[in-house]
C-alpha cells in the first residue's frame, strides 16, 4: 500500500519553486521563467524501502510576496510545507522570520522546511553577509539548476512523513 | 348697633346668592384643574376621542395620502432607475436563468424522447428487433439510452485533495493528480463565490463530464463519458447516496483497501 502525502511549496515570485519540483519529479531544468498561475500539482513516488513507498503529491502554489495573501483553502490538509526563497535576491528573504512565524503559528503540527534556492548564484562571502538570517532559519541550501541537494530535501522530508 | 354693623347686615342679605354662586364656580374650576393637570384623569376623557379620530385618519390614509405616496415613489424610482435595476438585476437574473436552464433541459429531453419514439425509423427497427430477439421494447430503449458510462470514480478527502479510494474501468488519468487539481479548482471556485455557499457540481472536459458530489469530510468525483443529462445526473446522485449510505463509508474512510474494494464492487456495472 502506497501512502500519499500532500506537500505544499510556497514563497515569493520567481524563487524557483516550480524549478525545484521539476528537478525532483522530472530531473530537468529550464532557464525560461513561466509564472505559475493558481496552483500546479505534481506527483512522485519515493521508495523508502522495499516494502515502503510514499507518494508525494506536490502543490506548487503561485508566488506571493506576502504569505498571508496565499489562499488558505490551498493549505488545508497539508502534510508538509516547503518555504522556498531566492538566495540571490534579499527581497525574497527579508521577511523570512515573520513568514516562518506565520506558518508555525497557523500550522503548528505540520513539518516545515525552509529552503534557499539558487545556491549556484552565490558564493561563501555572500552567504556570510546574511549569516544571522541563514544560520538559524534555513534548513537547506539547494540549486534547482545543478540539482544540488534537491533529491535529498524531498527524500528526507518523505522519511519524516512516514 | 352702629352704622358699620348695619351695613354688614345689609351686605349679607344682599350678597348671599352671589357668594353661593362664586363658591360653586370655585369648586368647578378646581375639578377642571384636577382633570387637566393629572394625566390619568385627562386620558380617561381624551383617549376615546383620539382613538376615534385616529381610526378615521388611518381609514382615510389611502384616500388622502395614497396618491401623494405613489407619486413620491414613482418619482424616486424614476430618478434612481439605475440603482433599482442594479439591486434587482442579479437576483431576478439568477432566478430566471436557473429556471430557464432547467426548463430548457427538461424540454430538450422530452423533445428528444418524443422524436425518437414518434418520427424516427429507429422505432421500427427497435420493434422488429424486439420481436426477433424476444426482448421487451422498453428494455431495448433503456439499452439504447445507456451510452453514458462511468469511467472512473474517485473518493477525495476535502481540503488535502488526497485520494481515499479509486476505481477506474479505463485508466483515464492519474487519480492523485486529478484529485489534487479538482480540489484546487473547487477551492478556488468556492472561495470566489463564498457568499453563495454553493459547491462546484461538475466540470466538462471534451467528451467527459466530471460529476462532483460533496459530503462533509470528502467528495466523490465521477468521470462520465457520453450523454450527461439531468436525468442521468439525478440517477447518479441517488446511486452515490445509496453507496455512501449502504456501505457506511464514513466508517471506512481511513481504510483505503476496504474502501477501494467497496467502490469497485458498487460501480463495476455501467447501469445506474
Amino acid at each position: 500500500m502506497i501512502v500519499s502525502k500532500k506537500i505544499v511549496l510556497i514563497g515569493h515570485f520567481g524563487v524557483g519553486k516550480t524549478s525545484l519540483i521539476r528537478r525532483f519529479v522530472e530531473d530537468t531544468f529550464s532557464e525560461g521563467y513561466k509564472v505559475t498561475i493558481g496552483v500546479h500539482i505534481s506527483k512522485k513516488t519515493v521508495i523508502i524501502s522495499e516494502d515502503q513507498l510514499i507518494s508525494l503529491i506536490i502543490w506548487d502554489l503561485e508566488g506571493q510576496d506576502d504569505i498571508k495573501k496565499t489562499r488558505p483553502t490551498y493549505l488545508l490538509g497539508t502534510n508538509a510545507f516547503i518555504y522556498a526563497f531566492d538566495l540571490s535576491r534579499p527581497v525574497t528573504f527579508e521577511n523570512l522570520k515573520s513568514e516562518i512565524h506565520f506558518l508555525k503559528k497557523n500550522y503548528p503540527n505540520t513539518p516545515l522546511k525552509v529552503v534557499g534556492n539558487k545556491m549556484d548564484l552565490v558564493n561563501k562571502e555572500y552567504l556570510k553577509q546574511y549569516n544571522s538570517i541563514f544560520n538559524c532559519l534555513v534548513d537547506y541550501f539547494v540549486s534547482a539548476k545543478t540539482g544540488s541537494r534537491v533529491e535529498s530535501l524531498f527524500y528526507k522530508l518523505a522519511i519524516e512523513l512516514i | 348697633m352702629n352704622q358699620d354693623e348695619k351695613l354688614n347686615i345689609i351686605k349679607d342679605i344682599l350678597l348671599t346668592d352671589e357668594r353661593e354662586f362664586v363658591s360653586s364656580i370655585e369648586k368647578k374650576i378646581k375639578i377642571l384643574e384636577k382633570t387637566v393637570n393629572e394625566k390619568g384623569n385627562l386620558s380617561i376623557k381624551v383617549d376615546p376621542i383620539i382613538d376615534i379620530k385616529l381610526k378615521e385618519f388611518v381609514k382615510e390614509i389611502p384616500n388622502n395620502l395614497g396618491p401623494t405616496i405613489t407619486e413620491a415613489l414613482k418619482k424616486e424610482i424614476a430618478d434612481s432607475q439605475d440603482a433599482v435595476v442594479e439591486a434587482l438585476f442579479p437576483i431576478l437574473g439568477k432566478m430566471i436563468k436557473r429556471y430557464v436552464q432547467h426548463e430548457m433541459k427538461l424540454l430538450s429531453e422530452k423533445i428528444n424522447t418524443q422524436v425518437n419514439n414518434t418520427f424516427s425509423f429507429n422505432r421500427f427497427f427497435r420493434k422488429a428487433k424486439s420481436k426477433a430477439s424476444g426482448v421487451n421494447e422498453s428494455d431495448l430503449i433503456i439499452q439504447e439510452q445507456s451510452n453514458t458510462k462511468i469511467e472512473q470514480v474517485i473518493i477525495i478527502e476535502k481540503g488535502s485533495g488526497l485520494v481515499l479510494a479509486k476505481f477506474s474501468k479505463n485508466k483515464m488519468a492519474d487519480e492523485d493528480m486529478v484529485a489534487g487539481m479538482l480540489t484546487a479548482i473547487k477551492s478556488f471556485v468556492e472561495d470566489a463565490f463564498t457568499k453563495e455557499s454553493q459547491n462546484l457540481q461538475y466540470i466538462e472536459y471534451d467528451l467527459y463530464h466530471i460529476h462532483l458530489q460533496n459530503f462533509s469530510s470528502f467528495y466523490i468525483a465521477v468521470v462520465v463519458s457520453g450523454a450527461y443529462n439531468i436525468i442521468f445526473k439525478d440517477k447518479l446522485e441517488d446511486r452515490i447516496l445509496e453507496f455512501t449510505d449502504k456501505q457506511k463509508i464514513t466508517k471506512t474512510l481511513k481504510n483505503k483497501t476496504s474502501l477501494t474494494k467497496k467502490l469497485e464492487e458498487f460501480f463495476k456495472n455501467d447501469s445506474i
